[in-house]
């Protein structure tokens, strides 16, 4: 026993001794810091240049802001960002291969915005890529070639982020939390992009590349007096206007806290964002303190949020909160994706950190350690090129006083624990906040219900919408028979049914395969014959036949007849409407409610097929077939839409059908009792 | 023609040379000084010579997992305390994990260098590796995962590319590792990773920024000196054989709309000249608007929303990839025949001189903005160090991209990039019905 114990003695010795020979040290003497001021100039037209000379390396940036307030575009959102992608695409002297290819060959880089340009580059070539930047920028070459291209990328590019979880719960955010109709809140679709023109470009151009507030920051190894006056030469003849003042609605916070929900099936995690709107100036006096009641809520990896969700609970990889701090509108959010199961937990943490920051005063150290931050970055960055330009710049552009850099260090340590519940309570609304979620309905609405805060749904455009379907019961007294029965009455009747001798359809369709579009046949007759061709122009790539003899399948040459179970089966379906034989058979299933593409269906249950029908309307919108492939169970399913009426007959002229990928068949062509003769079946 | 003269005789670049002083502790810990006093900043940084190719195959996310790990505290900072002191003194610090190496820093204002050499060696000593850590990080990966990788758009793009690129070297799988592996790992598992591959003698510890270079010197030794040395690792080789056929495969995003094309090669160890010849080949393809492929794929032909290629350069083998989106109607065997088509004419003919000299001179920018920031210095010096074994790299790696021939541009063309060396894959939207 005794032994022992001295041996844990002296562990816990050696341990102790360690630490204490290993003391977190102390800091050193502060470093001195210096405030620089850029070398300034002012044009004619209202350009501000600023300088700052830096010959620690052979190289030079520049950065041409103009400072517009922000304004909406309505109806043609994207004409700025069109405006942004075609500016710099060579201009009216050089044109656009070979203005880039002389950008590229210098090895430089210059990017062109809207709202102005900037550029980096060899200080050997910098006389020459400031040239070309002002060249592209005041002298832009529009083409309606350059347009239609342009925007046809756009258009596409939109795809790219239709499904990302990420992309739509900030579009949703900014729409709720703004409004549609404000500079913030609008975003681009399809549709308001198709409605700008070239001329909405050059008229945006006009109106708003203007030389009123706009600034050009030059930054490296350059010569004050040698660069100005080829700024002067270059700039000086940009043509003095302001841009336009347009108003827009002021945003409105919500009355009361509320959930506002976007169904994304695909989600894995729920993204949850908790917002409402504020007008915080970098030059009001709470300013320091807001942003540091910011940052002890959300701002790094010891604060309130990112020590409960993440550091506590491991619900998510980081969780934050960020105050804007504009001349204009902002917004206060705070922030995390969490795994789906729990959504509705993480919501009750956050609101539950939002009130103790407007509650509880900040303990003294965390305020101490803020500061230490804020000030830490200050003096890390006050003596850098770019910083001294980008704090000059700020003093123009945020109305900030003259002496406010030199007073950054005071003002930062002035704050009180006092002035940041103050700040929490006037920007952080918690009773007056949209919890914004986008997440798999299915799975974390039943959850977020019993947390008993008021949920409102929306589309993934903001739009309000019912609650989405997450399982339903069918409703008493409807069957099988019904909904079948009441398919054929919504495709135009039995009796319309019983005149359709045959139905010839013609469609075509793309794969990723094949360099052209590929046509599409369907015949078929009400006696059980029925023939579908897949082609590439002339050659055929798939054709299936069922007639009076059998049934086969020629694919890229090989015929394979079909026998036993899979033609009893494929013969029973080779009619134009089924459905009137399965209201007469027994043993077919209504399985339940199910959502197709967004709206309710019922699924009828036949054999390995599923077909659904649409509660409302009660077309038939899909079917899928359950099958054996090389030892597999695969699903095949065929989405229809676009029904039409021909000769009283209802027929989808939109068949989807999945088939490891998705063919898209658009009908161009549907005949009824025309155009099928029976040499067709052979 | 004027004006490739003109720049022919403009000549070599003049960037500034980044001085360095360089000596080993008898632990074997290397240590790097670097003194630039132009701004009150220090950055502290270890390089751990241990990435996710150094894991055992059923226990893949290891290397990454540390990262996550050895934030939890030591035996002196208490858990949950390393953000508090790095943020309450002014600093900002993170760390990041690849499959060849993990590297930590902290960056402060310069009067707390000593604070900083403190906390590093702090984490190379004694860290703290309990349940408590290990559980929650194992949450928190996982919903990295999730938030990185399967919540967002092409997000699992290079899992994809890496798994059917790479049959026994352990680039077949991604940093993060499995989170089935990581369930199962024990707490012992973890800390004989630590004990085996976290070692003085297995990193180089670099100190860049406003310093004096004895008190630097001092400090060093007074808080890395006694950590003891570890064992002596050997790193593993693993031979891929070169790939002869063609290899197909596809995967299914249900995150995106639009499917992209992508073609992988297998290239040499970035440490190899023909490396370089390919980072070459790479900007000539896709860098900028003026690229062969951007040019007449996107811009001409309009037949693609996006091209793109890029060397995903590594210590043992690496991957030239070369990915598009297509537009409206195009199908990914369009856009594979142009891309083929422009490869095949880099292995037959000789690019323009004047291509040439434009290469040249976007890498002479490149090397001036590799160096342009403190950060930046502190990690090439690190990484030239103890990937490619040659530190001078920083100064002079510029002159072997200057060196590369017209001629060597089509060899290694030829001999890297043939369709039957590759991968061609088809990343494409799921067809799991996710309706939104």
């Amino acid at each position: 026993m005794k032994k022992t114990s001295i041996v844990v003695f002296i562990l816990f010795l050696t341990g102790f001794m360690q630490a204490q020979d290993r003391p977190q040290p102390k800091p050193g003497k502060a470093p001195v810091v210096n405030i620089k001021k850029p070398q300034t100039f002012v044009l004619a037209n209202g350009l501000k240049v600023m300088i700052v000379e830096d010959h620690k390396l052979p190289r030079v940036t520049y950065n041409l802001t103009l400072d517009n307030a922000p304004y909406a575009e309505g109806k043609i959102k994207g004409v700025d960002d069109l405006t942004s992608s075609l500016i710099g695409n060579g201009s009216k002297k050089i044109a656009k291969d070979p203005f880039n290819e002389e950008i590229e060959f210098l090895g430089a880089d210059v990017n062109f915005s809207s709202s102005g340009a900037s550029a980096n580059s060899l200080s050997k070539y910098a006389n020459r890529i400031l040239e070309l930047m002002a060249d592209g920028a005041l002298n832009p070459n529009f083409t309606q070639v350059e347009f239609d291209k342009e925007k046809a990328k756009m258009l596409e590019g939109l795809k790219t982020q239709e499904k990302s979880v990420t992309t739509i719960s900030n579009r949703v955010t900014d729409a709720l939390a703004f409004g549609k109709k404000h500079p913030s809140g609008e975003f681009v679709t399809e549709e308001t992009l198709k409605n700008v023109s070239l001329a909405d470009v050059q008229a945006n151009y006009q109106n708003y590349f203007v030389p009123e507030n706009a600034y050009l920051v030059i930054i490296g190894d350059v010569k004050y007096k040698k660069i100005k006056s080829v700024v002067e030469k270059l700039f000086g003849k940009w043509e003095k206007r302001s841009a336009p003042k347009l108003t827009y609605p002021a945003p409105e916070n919500v009355a009361f806290t509320q959930i506002n929900f976007v169904d994304m099936p695909n989600a894995v995690q729920s993204e949850i964002l908790l917002v409402n709107t504020v007008k915080l100036k970098m030059s009001d006096p709470d300013f320091f303190p807001a942003v540091i009641a910011a940052y002890i809520l959300g701002g790094g990896s010891e604060s309130y949020l990112f020590m409960n969700l993440r550091e506590k609970h491991a619900w998510t990889y980081g969780a934050y909160a960020e105050i804007g701090s504009s001349k204009y509108d902002s917004k206060l959010k705070s922030t995390a994706a969490v795994r789906n199961m729990v959504t509705d937990s993480a919501v009750v943490e956050f609101i539950k950190e939002i009130k103790k920051i407007r509650t509880e005063k900040v303990s003294e150290e965390a305020l101490t350690n803020v500061k230490a931050r804020y000030i830490g970055r200050f003096v890390m960055q006050v003596e850098k090129p770019q910083s001294v330009a980008r704090y000059a710049l700020n003093i123009e552009t945020e109305d900030l006083p003259e002496d406010f850099y030199e007073n950054y260090i005071k003002n930062i340590n002035a704050v009180t624990p006092e002035q940041v519940q103050l700040a929490a309570n006037k920007y952080f609304l918690v009773d007056n906040t949209r919890i914004v979620i986008a997440g798999k309905g299915a799975e974390v609405i039943p959850g977020l219900e019993s947390l008993k805060i008021p949920i409102f749904y929306f589309d993934k455009y903001g739009n309000p919408v019912e609650k989405p379907v997450l399982k339903k019961e069918v409703p008493a007294g409807v069957t099988a028979k019904i909904v079948l029965d009441n398919y054929i009455k919504a495709i135009g009747g039995e009796k319309a049914i019983a005149t359709v001798k045959t139905i010839s359809m013609l469609g075509s369709t793309t794969i990723p395969q094949a360099p052209s579009p590929l046509t599409f046949t369907n015949k078929m007759d009400s006696k059980g014959k029925l023939m579908v061709e897949i082609a590439m122009g002339p050659m055929s790539l798939m054709k299936q036949v069922v007639n009076e003899k059998g049934a086969y399948v020629v694919q890229q040459g090989q015929r394979k007849n079909i026998e036993g179970n899979d033609l009893a089966e494929m013969k029973a379906s080779a009619i134009p409407f089924e459905e009137v034989q399965l209201a007469k058979k027994t043993g077919i299933v209504l399985t339940g409610i199910e959502s197709i593409n967004g709206s309710e269906a019922y699924a009828v249950q036949n054999g390995k097929t599923t077909k659904y029908y649409d509660t409302k309307s009660g077309l038939k919108v899909a079917e899928s077939k359950t099958m054996e492939q090389a030892g597999k169970t695969m699903t095949q399913t065929t989405n229809y839409g676009d029904y039409r009426a021909v000769k009283g007959v209802k027929i989808p002229f939109n068949i989807i059908q999945n088939v490891g990928f998705e063919l898209d068949i658009k009908m161009s062509d549907v005949k009824i009792n025309e155009g099928v003769t029976d040499a067709d079946f052979q | 023609m004027a004006l490739s003269a003109a720049l022919l005789l403009g000549g070599i670049a003049s960037a500034q040379k980044v001085d360095f002083e360089e000596y080993t502790l008898d632990n074997g810990l290397h240590v790097i000084l670097h003194n630039d006093s132009s701004a009150p900043v220090v950055v502290t940084s270890v390089m751990y010579h241990v990435g996710a190719k150094d894991e055992n195959p059923e226990r893949t996310g290891f290397a990454h997992f540390f990262e996550h790990l050895l934030f939890e505290g030591t035996e002196n900072i208490k858990r949950g305390e390393w953000f508090k002191i790095v943020s309450s003194n002014g600093g900002v610090n993170n760390a990041n994990t690849s499959d060849d190496r993990t590297y930590y820093y902290e960056v402060f204002p310069s009067n707390n260098l000593e604070l900083g050499l403190w906390m590093e060696s702090e984490r190379m000593l004694h860290p703290v590796i309990n349940q408590i850590g290990v559980d929650t990080q194992n949450e928190v990966v996982k919903e990295e995962k999730r938030m990185r990788m399967d919540n967002q758009p092409y997000g699992n793009f290079l899992t994809a590319v890496k798994e059917n690129m790479f049959k026994n070297h352990p680039y077949r799988w991604m940093p993060i590792g499995s989170m089935a592996h990581l369930d199962a790992a024990t707490l012992e598992e973890f800390q004989a990773f630590n004990k085996k591959f976290y070692t003085p003698n297995n990193a180089v510890l670099v100190v860049a920024g406003q310093i004096d270079i004895a008190q630097t010197k001092e400090w060093v030794q007074k808080y890395f000196g006694a950590i003891k040395r570890g064992e002596e690792l050997k790193k593993q080789t693993f031979v891929e054989e070169p790939i002869t056929q063609t290899i197909k495969a596809t995967y299914q995003d249900p995150n995106i709309q639009i499917p992209a094309i992508v073609t992988s090669y297998r290239t040499p160890s970035m440490k190899t000249r023909d490396a370089r010849v390919l980072d070459l080949i790479s900007s000539y393809l896709s860098g900028g608007k003026s690229s062969k492929l951007y040019k007449k794929i996107v811009d001409e032909k309009k037949m693609a929303l996006e091209i793109g290629a890029f060397g995903f350069n590594q210590e043992d083998y690496g991957m030239y990839i070369i990915y598009g989106l297509p537009m409206g109607n195009f199908t990914l065997a369009d856009l594979q025949k142009e891309i083929d088509e422009e490869v095949v004419k880099i292995q037959t003919e000789l690019i323009s001189e004047k291509d040439y000299q434009k290469l040249q001179n976007t890498f002479e920018n490149r090397f001036v903005n590799a160096n342009s920031n403190l950060e930046g210095i502190a990690e090439n010096l690190a990484t030239y160090h103890l990937l490619y074994g040659d530190i001078n790299l920083i100064n002079n790696e510029i002159e072997l991209y200057h060196s590369i021939t017209r001629e060597e541009i089509r060899e290694v063309a030829k001999k890297y990039l043939n369709p039957n060396q590759r991968l061609i894959l088809d990343y494409v939207p799921s067809t799991e019905k996710a309706q939104n």
